[in-house]
């Protein structure tokens, strides 16, 4: 008796003491938000919810920034722009050709199979300075093309969702292919609906590297009006920094979309990433 | 009806091909080409308007000499010297403690989640002023202990700084990890440790450690992969400072790249990263990877 309440008040502390450290994980994310709505002068000098709140912040962002030359709209239209590009085609190529590979015996099928493989494990930083002088010799520095070309096709997500469709039974597509249901038809109507968690855990990851990156459009834009919203931050803040206030309401416009989306789809997140421990 | 199938067939593998060499011509273009352009620019000299021309092994020597290049391989250990101890405890403390949640374990992990998924840009810029000298932190540390610490101003603190952002980052992920390792280790082996009244920390090193050992292997490759990639969080927190005690390989390229205007260099250095990188994650492997048997 005396060992079992011992036990489940040893339990009670672990569990308090978890959603403590939970709510330490976050404070940099409130601390964002509540800096973003202070004034500069008082982000350091209240405490967390105190100080007085406004939107100056995110007006100064979009309006005066305007002035010092920094488009702060239009690169966060750049940043939808190439994120939601680059994770449409990577969804539809992997879609197509990881039909292929799971259900569609070719020439060279084992051959790809084992180069996609291969690339996997090639990290990708080793091709970025070659890539930018292709990218350079195509003429398409400062172009939305030079950050969405490149990432079009991605192997991993072909690898992963030729493995998800490998476990769809042939019966559905004999059946489709019966009704004279064309390439386009299966792949959208019978794999891609059939494969839901593996299309959205390929898109989300998609969504959020591209979101996320920042070195390739570092290197390949130069040009205020083409940046993404990481990269301008990120020279807003250099030439800057005193303006903390904006900054970190640009920092809250980078992170919200990545954070929504979180919320939103954490069922897909949590099991993409638990693909990975097997 | 067979017949129909097999010249379905024979057209569905053309499809099959077409779609395969698209995929083919994708790489030839963007990985293919670029790789070959690598091993060139590796052995010439070239500043991005002439000519490159062949100059053997020349880049080789110039790197091997540049002291900056080793500094940020000396980084490289010392950002893992802070950064494994800390996130392996962190992570293995995560995995014990979800183990011992009954209600919320989706909520908690979510949380810690989060930070996985956020953008590096804004986290970095956060944590900049998180840990400047007028922060909230050093406000909380001069109001508990009286003083405040340079943590990201100081030579000796800014990578322990660096590796602590880079913690908060992925301990949500290396501790998901280690706790899919942990539900997978029979409760009878804990049972009969315990009849044989083996201490707490015995079980830990003798059976835990041991049988998440696979979960640990992986976590120690993303640490090391992660090491010798970094380049968001030192460019936007320090730039490489103070002092180049936070320059990564990552920023030592694309400044040669980029400020030096030395792209050959800067693609030689790109390789030795990713050899270094790749015989570092070996070694270690073999050094502490074994294969666990439940017998």
């Amino acid at each position: 008796m005396m060992k079992f309440r011992k036990k489940s008040i040893g339990s009670w502390v672990i569990t308090i003491t978890m959603y403590l450290l939970a709510l330490t994980w976050l404070y940099p994310y409130i601390w964002m938000v509540m800096a973003s709505i202070k004034p500069t002068t008082e982000i350091f000098n209240t405490s967390l919810f105190s100080g007085s709140f406004t939107i100056e912040n995110y007006r100064f962002l979009f309006d005066s920034a305007e002035k010092l030359n920094r488009p702060f709209l239009k690169s966060l239209f750049n940043s939808f722009f190439i994120t939601l590009s680059v994770t449409a085609s990577v969804v539809i190529t992997s879609a197509f050709i990881g039909y292929a590979m799971a259900k569609i015996s070719f020439w060279g099928r084992q051959q790809m199979n084992n180069f996609i493989l291969f690339q996997m494990v090639v990290p990708s930083m080793m091709l970025m300075i070659p890539l930018f002088i292709l990218i350079k010799q195509l003429g398409l520095i400062n172009t939305y093309s030079a950050m969405i070309l490149p990432m079009m096709m991605s192997g991993w997500g072909i690898f992963m969702m030729s493995q998800a469709f490998k476990g769809t039974p042939n019966d559905y597509i004999d059946a489709a292919k019966l009704d004279r249901a064309s390439l386009k038809q299966i792949v959208f109507n019978l794999m891609i609906p059939l494969n839901k968690s593996i299309v959205a855990i390929v898109a989300l990851f998609t969504f959020t590297g591209t979101w996320d990156n920042f070195m390739w459009p570092l290197i390949v834009i130069s040009d205020v009006d083409m940046m993404p919203l990481s990269v301008l931050l990120a020279t807003f803040s250099r030439q800057y920094g005193v303006y903390v206030g904006p900054v970190m309401a640009g920092s809250v416009l980078q992170a919200l979309p990545l954070v929504l989306l979180f919320i939103v789809f954490r069922k897909y997140f949590l099991q993409g990433m638990s693909l990975s421990l097997k | 009806m067979n017949k129909i199938f097999s010249n379905i067939n024979i057209k569905e593998a053309h499809i099959g091909g077409a779609l395969a060499l698209s995929f083919v011509l994708f790489n030839v273009i963007f990985w293919a080409y670029p790789f070959i352009w690598l091993v060139i620019l590796s052995l010439s000299d070239w500043r991005f308007f002439d000519v490159p021309t062949f100059t053997g092994l020349k880049n080789f020597f110039i790197v091997m000499e540049d002291p900056e290049f080793w500094r940020s391989f000396w980084n490289v250990i010392r950002f893992l010297g802070f950064y494994i101890p800390i996130v392996l405890a962190c992570s293995l403390a995560f995995a014990f403690g979800l183990q011992h949640i009954g209600r919320g374990k989706v909520f908690i992990a979510l949380c810690f989640l989060l930070a996985h998924i956020s953008s590096g840009v804004a986290y970095s810029l956060v944590f900049t002023k998180i840990f400047s000298s007028t922060g909230p932190l050093n406000t909380f540390m001069m109001d508990w202990f009286g003083f405040a610490i340079p943590w990201l101003s100081s030579p000796s603190m800014a990578m322990f700084s660096i590796s602590l952002v880079v913690t908060w980052k992925f301990v949500g992920y290396y501790g998901l990890i280690l706790y899919s390792g942990l539900m997978a280790i029979p409760k009878e082996i804990y049972d009969a440790a315990k009849l044989d009244n083996t201490p707490a920390l015995t079980r830990l090193f003798r059976i835990t450690v041991p049988m998440i050992n696979s979960q640990l292997i992986m976590v120690l490759v993303f640490a090391i992969t992660v090491a010798f990639a970094i380049f968001t969080e030192p460019y936007m927190m320090t730039g490489g400072g103070p002092m180049e005690s936070t320059n990564m390989p990552m920023l030592v390229m694309y400044e040669t790249a980029f400020s030096r205007l030395q792209p050959g260099r800067a693609a030689l250095m790109a390789i030795i990263i990713a050899v270094a990188s790749y015989v570092v994650i070996r070694l270690m492997r073999k050094i502490l990877e074994k294969d666990v048997e439940l017998v």
